[in-house]
């Protein structure tokens, strides 16, 4: 029973990104080895920007006005990553193409591309699961539970699987559009991406207050909802343009 | 509607090996994890060869502990050192019947004895329902299935390489009973000696692994290769890694070596055979456009145009499809394997955030060993780049990641 509540916690976490990574990812090498650069440079930045913060934490103070500047700090670098990303991966779209002439296939595409930004998006919502949720589940496979004071109601594991359930969909999915906003050059698009991860770090401010993970989580599984819906919305318009182009 | 997409083919090789290296070390932390939340309490030192000097135990100063674990780590690298020589010299001298029959034993006694007794404390733990006598015979058909495996040519490479995963497994799972300081110092240490040995002129696998290749043999050692199964590469695969191949093929054998040795010490619980090798150039073709600067593929295209006209081409199609029949793969040595879930499975006793950066970076520290491998083109040490950057991102994560991220998550802060 304990193991299995430890389970069920790691896949409420983790069971979408699992059955996307089992379904699209797993059966292209080329796109495993994007999940996990993706996974390794968000590590980097998390130590990078936990490095920056060493000297404050932990805060003492109940304030908190501390924890949104780190939350604005992270999400600042954390997105001039995704546009250095971006950088590389578009070189790398040059090589594969000078590859698949050499080799004499097509070129990528169109769902190719969009697949290498799933798989880069993959990266970064598994390491954010991984890191902020299943890295503190180890205690749940022991006998108990832990509850925060602020948010009572509900054990502390499943608040945060919950909330890095939502927090993997934006990742994932965020990164596509994003993608697809820097190829096009779309501008609402390229800010899409930066804006809802801003949005969706902000609302996590609501747990620090008594019961606001009542509010605060719903309105986060809202986000994740959207940015769902939005970059489903542009893939579907963007295979339907392919196709009628052919 | 992707059929033809080059996604399905580039990395194929990197894929092969860093999925056996991937299972091994999850396995490693399952048996890590279930097994010392139980024997933390009774835990038995061991005596083996990695600390033969000096024995941690936890009142002991700093400066005490890490004297020790030098100490321990200095014997430990010079110990295989003798028995790599050893093992060169009986190559050389073509000894090859008695070290094949050698490493079957230490097989037969890695798998049986140290196997079995994982086996043991698992059931144990799990209170598994089984009787002695189906236990040994159970125990017994494994290990023989396994030294049969070892350097037949009948036996299916699956099975083989499912033993060679296997036998990482459970000499990576009794590394992990070392103390903790004496771990860290033996791997650093292995890394280092693992950097001189395949790279120094007069380097122990050097010169076996040039030996080999020079007498087109199989390497008398422990490794695991990672031969592309027959089904995948059917088809229309084989003209397009021919055009690939273009300016590889011409037989030169590509090693990634790691350190062999690890005869006698073998009895001490610790077993380190391991060559890895890559022969066969479809790996560099396969990987060269993984490389971000796009120097290198232009770089090869040019090398392939400059040394080779049209009927060289055809010829190398040729070699091609005997390479293929020859069925030669990546090789990694199978003290990678050890080495590299030592390090996790270590980290696996402090906590899961560790073990997740660790594995990230043994990975892209073996990544880039291949890639590094596609531009070198000889045998390369496997150990030192995933080593370094495991113990840096254990011990980043350790001091500065976790205070962090356990500060904002307990709070509910993410982002």
């Amino acid at each position: 029973m304990i193991v299995a509540a430890g389970i069920g916690y790691a896949l409420l976490a983790l069971g979408p990104s699992l059955s996307l990574f089992i379904a699209v990812i797993s059966k292209k090498p080329f796109l495993i080895l994007t999940v996990l650069s993706s996974t390794l440079v968000w590590l980097m930045s998390l130590i990078v920007l936990s490095a920056l913060w060493r000297a404050f934490l932990p805060l003492k103070t109940a304030a908190w006005w501390p924890y949104t500047i780190l939350i604005l700090t992270s999400v600042c670098f954390q997105e001039g990553l995704r546009i250095l990303f971006w950088k590389v991966y578009k070189k790398l779209e040059d090589i594969l193409d000078a590859f698949a002439d050499r080799v004499s296939k097509p070129r990528l595409f169109i769902t190719d591309k969009m697949q290498i930004a799933l798989a880069g998006g993959l990266g970064h919502g598994v390491a954010h699961a991984v890191f902020f949720c299943l890295g503190l589940l180890t205690p749940s496979f022991g006998p108990a539970t832990y509850y925060v004071e602020k948010c009572s109601k509900i054990p502390f594991f499943l608040v945060s699987a919950t909330i890095a359930l939502a927090f993997a969909t934006i990742h994932t999915f965020s990164m596509v559009i994003a993608f697809s906003g820097y190829e096009e050059g779309n501008k609402v698009d390229q800010c899409f991406a930066p804006v809802v991860h801003l949005i969706a770090g902000m609302l996590t401010l609501t747990n620090l207050a008594f019961g606001g993970c009542m509010i605060g989580i719903p309105l986060l599984h809202c986000v994740a909802i959207v940015t769902l819906v939005h970059c489903g919305r542009m893939a579907w318009r963007k295979l339907i343009e392919s196709r009628s182009r052919q | 509607m992707d059929g033809g997409s080059i996604l399905e083919t580039i990395g194929t090789e990197i894929i092969g090996v860093m999925s056996p290296v991937s299972i091994c070390m999850f396995l490693v932390v399952l048996i890590v994890y279930s097994l010392s939340s139980t024997s933390s309490s009774d835990q038995q030192v061991l005596r083996t060869a990695a600390n033969l000097v000096y024995l941690e135990s936890p009142t002991d100063t700093t400066s005490t502990k890490l004297e020790g674990a030098l100490l321990n780590a200095l014997v430990f690298v010079l110990l295989i050192t003798l028995v790599t020589f050893l093992l060169v010299i009986l190559y050389y001298y073509r000894f090859t019947n008695f070290l094949k029959y050698y490493i079957r034993f230490s097989a037969f006694f890695v798998l049986g004895s140290m196997g079995g007794s994982i086996c043991l404390s698992l059931i144990q733990h799990f209170n598994i329902p089984i009787d002695s006598f189906t236990f040994v015979l159970l125990l017994f058909n494994f290990t023989i299935v396994g030294v049969i495996s070892v350097f037949s040519q009948g036996v299916p490479i699956l099975l083989n390489q499912m033993y060679m995963v296997a036998l990482g497994i459970i000499v990576a799972a009794w590394f992990t009973k070392l103390p903790e300081w004496t771990t860290w110092v033996v791997l650093v240490a292995l890394a280092l000696y693992d950097l001189a040995a395949v790279l120094a002129p007069g380097g122990p696998l050097k010169i076996l692994v040039e030996l080999a290749s020079s007498r087109d043999e199989e390497l008398p050692a422990l490794v695991y290769e990672a031969r592309p199964n027959v089904s995948s590469r059917s088809g229309n695969r084989g003209p397009n890694l021919g055009l690939l191949l273009a300016g590889f093929s011409d037989g030169d054998s590509i090693e990634l070596g790691v350190m062999s040795s690890g005869e006698n010490v073998v009895r001490n619980g610790r077993e380190n055979e391991e060559i890895g090798g890559v022969r066969g150039g479809e790996f560099e073709g396969e990987t060269s456009p993984l490389i971000s600067d796009g120097h290198v593929v232009n770089q090869e295209i040019r090398e392939s145009s400059n040394e080779s006209n049209g009927s060289r081409v055809m010829e190398r199609e040729r070699e091609l499809e005997e390479e293929e029949e020859r069925g030669r793969g990546i090789k990694l040595g199978l003290g990678d394997f050890v080495f590299y879930s030592v390090l996790v499975g270590r980290a696996a006793m402090y906590d899961l955030m560790t073990v997740y950066a660790c594995y990230l970076a043994i990975i892209s520290g073996l990544g880039c060993t291949l890639i590094l491998l596609a531009v070198c083109r000889h045998a390369l040490p496997a150990l030192p780049i995933s080593i370094a950057l495991g113990v840096i991102f254990y011990f980043l994560t350790r001091l500065l990641m976790e205070p962090f991220v356990v500060g904002t998550a307990t709070n509910l802060l993410m982002f």
